[in-house]
């Protein structure tokens, strides 16, 4: 499948990795590309925007192992935003699962 | 492409960005290219899997440009950025050019007609000395006329740019996250 959809969806999968803990880029990158194909790279330009946005802030950590991490950090105005997009992905998944299953489609 | 010529690439189409604002960006993906590395990739692999340096670029600056307009709206620093978000991909130019060029449409017919009226008696000046015989009162009063709604459009113009102007930042953002791609698991 390869069709053009939202990086509003990768947006709600970002900040809600980062709803329970806080992540450095790599960690956020390979959690959303177990679950779907996407070009990697395009997870920083959005980390990028999301924290110019102030949803998000960023604080270096040392690391067992080699240089210093970059680790991204939810802010309240993020939380906000990330209660508003979830909303409206549960509104619009029913949406479409009730158009299946009113078309007569199984799981 | 191994991890020097990525981040040669990146580098390279991000001269135009601030010297800060690229620094930290080749820094963010020296560390993506380090863990990975440590986690057993090899430096083809990584490159692969992040894609081409050069849209990951273009996201980048398209992003940078929007945020410009709304620091500064001049005409060019608008025109870059609805420049940059069409070269986001054919998607893009499908749904940004034809919209751009009808509020350019909208902007520049509604100066015009704002302009051509504040004008218009001094245009009807101009005809009267080179064609006295075609002068007479009415035409005067309508212009004059012409010339106070003309004042009033200008105005009004004046709000229905800046308004306008905000509605395209909101609209390139929107565009800016569109992205290709798929789900893994069907």
């Amino acid at each position: 499948m390869n069709t053009q959809f939202k990086k509003g969806v990768l947006e709600l999968c970002v900040l809600a990795l980062l709803n329970k803990q806080d992540r450095y880029g790599y960690e956020i990158v390979q959690k959303i590309s177990e679950q779907m194909v996407i070009s990697e790279g395009s997870v920083y330009p959005l980390l990028r925007r999301l924290k110019k946005e102030d949803y998000l802030t960023t604080y270096l950590q040392e690391s067992n192992e080699g240089p210093p991490r970059k680790y991204y950090k939810l802010t309240e105005k993020g939380r906000n935003h990330l209660r508003n997009l979830h909303e409206e992905w549960m509104q619009f998944s029913d949406g479409v699962n009730q158009i299946i299953k009113d078309g007569g489609l199984h799981e | 492409m191994n991890k020097q010529q990525f981040l040669t690439a990146l580098e390279k189409e991000l001269k135009k960005l601030p010297h800060e604002e690229r620094e930290e960006i080749i820094q963010d993906f020296e560390e993506h290219f380090y863990i990975g590395m440590a986690n057993g990739k090899s430096e083809e692999e990584i490159s692969q899997s992040l894609g081409s340096p050069k849209q990951i670029a273009k996201e980048i600056a398209a992003v940078s440009r929007i945020e410009k307009i709304e620091t500064s709206a001049t005409a060019g620093n608008v025109l870059r950025a609805v420049w940059a978000v069409i070269g986001l991909g054919f998607f893009n130019f499908v749904t940004v050019f034809g919209p751009f060029l009808a509020l350019l449409a909208v902007v520049f017919v509604g100066w015009f007609i704002g302009v051509a009226f504040i004008a218009s008696p001094l245009i009807l000046l101009v005809s009267a000395i080179n064609h006295p015989g075609m002068f007479d009162l009415f035409s005067l009063f309508f212009s004059i006329m012409l010339c106070g709604s003309g004042w009033f459009i200008v105005r009004g113009m004046l709000y229905v740019t800046k308004g306008l102007t905000d509605l395209l930042v909101r609209y390139l953002r929107y565009n800016v996250s569109l992205v290709k791609g798929g789900l893994k698991h069907d």
